[in-house]
């Protein structure tokens, strides 16, 4: 039904319906053309108080009121909403929430256009149900199509349900609508008489919503929610523990259970030895599940000792010689021959840039908790796409959909991991054949090496400035993964830069990846940004600029001009630096949002990097919560530093190598700097995503940040010590300061940054990008502040 | 198959249990008690943390055995209500995103209090090593265990 789940990451600059209403004759349009469509698809038959029965588009009638609103009891005004006698004002959330403050966000927008007293909201979850549209959460479209569209938006829900009130208020005092307004749940008339929503609630709810163009949303400049910074709204139940994820619901009898995968990419199960799992003490069942093998127990502890007494013969279906290098190699391969750039008199530079697979690592590994009794089926799940996860259980069961609850947990992260309903299978397979409920967990090395990977990728990267400093080529030519392989015309255009770039030679290659490869947290942007913002570092230099001042005479867009110049003003830009320590600029433009974000670090003789503060500013239009802004950016930057400097998935003999956070490092408290998140407001009234926006720019200020330090350009990520190290200085086996800890409990985590380098004697030559030197080292005259 | 008592949240527990169960099992699985999660099992991640004796040790590392006698202090025993500085400083600083890591690492954070009441970032800094947050909210638990550490000493 809607269309903002399954936008595409790509989807750059989407033009998602204008909500402003200052935009009056345009709202109108679409207000008119759209009017029957949303109220169907919002209200559907409510009979008051209680009875949350909604019609399907398919007729059948099933039960889309989550079963804390059944509890709870009050008026139910629609699906979205009820209200109790007491003014509690619960908001259902239909979109899951991973992180990314969805359910806050869903919460805010509908208690701003119904006035409603933030302070007695709550938030419920809504169920798997068609009823509710597309429930998916994915490519940074949940909030900017339930603010900007009319047809589909939450405005929309808070504003019908607003008229409601007043219009059984008016009813009860026999005055005009009109003659009312509202405030804190509550509506006033013009002579000062009032009635709370919870007095009015279930006269509220018998009325007729309005007719969508009788619905007025409000001018923005009346927002009294939206755009404060909001708490979220499950922190209190994540600090007492009480937050539910989908292994934490207790029903008796439970059977648990765990899985056993092939180590082997693409590997399936030959022959399986499970007599010492079944002796294990409280194991009671050993199910092949296909694709791996399934240990259930009375408890996690025995189902856990059981796997580990597995004796699994695998097939490594042929993949046993399978390596990253090789891998990479062929992706390298894979890109078309290009001569040099040859422009008379132009200073060309040229590089490369090997993005690495990226595992998603979520903190809660994929669990699915299923309960099948009979030919009706429940499942607990935290999904990023709820009707998938749906459509899952009732095939693995064999019953009809409407027969399948799929209630959906919080999600410990998702970043684009929890699409997927293999594990929603598989839970309901061994609920049906126990005949009990049975909470099923990946272990960790499972989750990580069952994951489907960000593709590696191979980033061709060339460009020429003529003696003005002018961009005369531009060149990206890149090699990823997935399943397609040969030429990727939409991949190409994907790696437009958002710069002034005449005529970019962009050309792109499929190499299907062995490995399963997905959506990770900004999809390609992750991949193309990096190297575009590389590839206008190294131009900004062979121009002998600043690459601020470079990217600022490279560009028309206001916004993007407005979050590079805020970024690098709050970030010192231009000042001066110690030796070897560095700022990068990069920025980022997508989902209909901006960010620039400087990186500044500290390059140490052996080649390990502390990252001393990352300055963003972001520019997202409309503003929902800042606070959920703030988190997105902060969150991201994590991710940027942690896959610049320190995680990567690698492949050795057909394996993927890591099996947990002690392989898979990633910045942990010690390794954090200071975050700071400026954000710019009132450049436009449509609100964009921000969910991935954090992160494609990330990358690239380190390698940026890194060059300024040391005048090495990297060529591949994560940043290994002996790429950046003093020639001759012994290195350490990663970048970051404190690396993965090996023991949870040790405290011997070096926090400090050994000596800076003495500064060179001698000075050298200004750090070029030219061919050939890409590689090496050359120290900076000019104290590493990365400006001529 | 042992029985094995223990202290937890102020009230003496006995379960049934194998001797090498983990405590974080024996939390979830038999005690009902599902504050502490699961990450990776092997002491690295920090998801599971609990107080044992008031100090923070990774609840999958530690077998029931080792807790006998002992007195076990999970998220659901820091305060019911959420009234410990810990939990209002979370909440205060808006620390959690996704919110799976965050009981184990407030019950990080309390072992480090209760250690030193007043710790200096160097002191977060190795006190928090053992965990990992993947929405990255480092920044705020930073910022609300000062906050807490503030509040005692107001």
């Amino acid at each position: 039904m809607s269309s903002d789940s399954n936008e595409p990451a790509e989807g750059l600059h989407n033009d998602a319906i204008h909500s402003d209403p200052t935009r009056d004759v345009s709202r109108r349009t679409v207000l008119k053309g759209a009017a029957g469509f949303q109220l169907a698809a919002v209200f559907g038959p409510f009979d008051g108080i209680l009875g949350f029965v909604t019609a399907h588009p398919d007729g059948t009638l099933v039960d889309a009121a989550p079963d804390a609103i059944v509890q709870a009891g009050g008026s139910r005004i629609s699906q979205w909403l009820t209200i109790a006698p007491d003014g509690t004002v619960t908001i259902t959330a239909h979109k899951g929430d991973l992180g990314q403050g969805i359910r806050t966000t869903v919460a805010m927008i509908i208690a701003e256009e119904l006035d409603a007293d933030w302070e007695h909201v709550k938030v419920v979850q809504a169920p798997a149900d068609n009823a509710f549209g597309n429930q998916g959460v994915a490519g940074s479209g949940s909030t900017s199509s339930m603010f900007n569209s009319i047809t589909m938006g939450l405005r929309t829900v808070g504003a019908a349900a607003r008229t409601m009130f007043v219009e059984a208020a008016a009813a009860r005092w026999g005055i005009p609508a009109a003659r009312c307004r509202t405030e804190k749940s509550t509506v006033i008339a013009d002579d000062g008489r009032r009635l709370t929503y919870g007095e009015l609630a279930a006269d509220a709810a018998k009325r007729t919503p309005p007719a969508a163009n009788a619905v007025q949303l409000k001018n923005a400049a009346n927002f009294t929610l939206i755009g404060r910074p909001t708490a979220h709204v499950d922190n209190a139940d994540v600090a007492t523990g009480r937050a539910q994820f989908a292994l934490d619901p207790v029903r008796p009898g439970t059977r648990y259970a765990v899985v056993s995968k092939s180590p082997f990419i693409g590997g399936r199960v030959r022959a399986v030895d499970d007599a010492a799992a079944r002796a294990v003490p409280g194991v009671i069942d050993v199910v092949n599940v296909g694709n791996g093998v399934a240990v259930v127990g009375e408890h996690t502890w025995a189902a856990l000792k059981g796997r580990a007494a597995l004796r699994i013969t695998w097939d490594d279906r042929g993949n046993a010689g399978l390596t990253s290098d090789g891998i990479m190699a062929a992706k390298a391969a894979a890109l078309p021959d290009a001569p040099p750039i040859d422009i008379p008199g132009a200073r060309v530079v040229a590089s490369t840039l090997d993005l690495p697979f990226l595992a998603h690592a979520t903190m809660e590994p994929m669990t699915c908790m299923a309960e099948v009794v009979g030919d009706r089926v429940t499942v607990w799940v935290g999904t990023q796409s709820p009707q998938s996860a749906r459509q899952g259980a009732a095939q693995a069961a064999g019953v009809p959909e409407g027969n399948v609850t799929v209630n959906c947990m919080l999600m410990g992260g998702g970043f684009g991991r929890r699409g997927g309903n293999e594990w929603v299978r598989e839970a309901v397979t061994l609920s049906k054949r126990l005949g009990a409920p049975v909470k099923l967990l990946y272990p960790r090395d499972e989750d990580m090496r069952t994951d489907n990977f960000r593709p590696a990728s191979h980033h061709r990267l060339r460009g020429a400035v003529d003696a003005s400093g002018r961009i005369v080529a531009w060149q990206h030519h890149l090699a990823s993964g997935g399943s397609g392989n040969g030429p990727n015309q939409n991949l190409a255009n994907q790696a437009r830069p958002s710069y002034n770039i005449a005529s970019p030679d962009l050309q792109a290659v499929g190499v299907g990846d062995p490995l399963s490869v997905g959506a990770w947290r900004s999809v390609s942007h992750s991949q193309i940004n990096p190297a575009n913002e590389v590839l206008m570092d190294m131009l900004a230099h062979a121009a002998s600029q600043d690459p601020l001042a470079f990217r600022l005479a490279n560009l028309t867009n206001n916004r993007l001009r407005g979050v590079l110049e805020l970024a690098a003003e709050k970030a010192g830009w231009g000042t001066a630096l110690p030796p070897r320590v560095g700022r990068g600029i990069a920025a980022c433009a997508a989902w209909n949002s901006y960010v620039a974000q400087v990186v500044e670090l500290e390059v140490a003789v052996d080649g390990r990097i502390k990252v001393r503060r990352v300055v963003a500013a972001v520019d997202c239009g409309q503003v929902i919560n800042p606070l959920g802004v703030k988190a997105q950016i902060e969150g991201a930057s994590v991710d940027g530093l942690s896959t610049a400097l320190g995680a990567a998935i690698t492949v050795d003999g057909g394996r993927v190598q890591e099996r947990t956070f002690a392989e898979y490092v990633w910045f942990r408290m010690a390794d954090t700097p200071p975050i700071e998140v400026h954000i710019l407001t009132g450049k436009s009234s449509s609100a964009g995503g921000m969910g991935e926006l954090g992160y494609p720019a990330m990358p690239a200020a380190v390698i940026n940040a890194v060059f300024a330090a040391t005048g090495v350009r990297v060529t591949r990520l994560p940043i290994q010590p002996a790429d950046v190290a003093l020639a001759g200085a012994p290195t350490p086996v990663s970048t970051a300061v404190s690396t993965a800890v090996p023991t949870a409990v040790s405290t011997a985590v070096p926090t400090a940054v050994p000596p800076t380098a003495p500064p060179p004697t001698t000075v050298p030559p200004r750090p070029t990008d030219g061919p050939g030197t890409s590689s090496s080292k050359v120290f900076l005259p000019w104290g590493g502040t990365g400006r001529p | 198959m042992a029985r094995h008592a223990f202290t937890l949240n102020g009230q003496p527990r006995e379960v049934e249990a194998p001797d090498d169960m983990p405590l974080l099992w024996v939390l979830r699985d038999l005690v009902g008690l599902t504050g502490a999660k699961y990450g990776c099992g092997e002491g690295v991640c920090g998801s599971c943390t609990v107080l044992v004796d008031g100090a923070a040790v990774p609840s999958c590392q530690l077998s029931v055995t080792e807790v006998r006698g002992s007195a076990v202090t999970t998220i659901e025993g820091l305060s019911a209500d959420g009234s410990h500085p810990l939990q209002r400083a979370w909440m205060a600083e808006d620390v959690p995103q996704c919110g799976y890591c965050q009981a184990g690492q407030i019950m990080g954070a309390a072992g480090l209090l209760a250690a030193k009441p007043q710790p200096t970032d160097a002191d977060i800094d190795a006190a928090m090593a053992g965990h990992v947050c993947r929405c990255g909210t480092y920044v705020r638990i930073r910022a609300a265990i000062h906050r807490a550490a503030q509040e005692a000493r107001a």
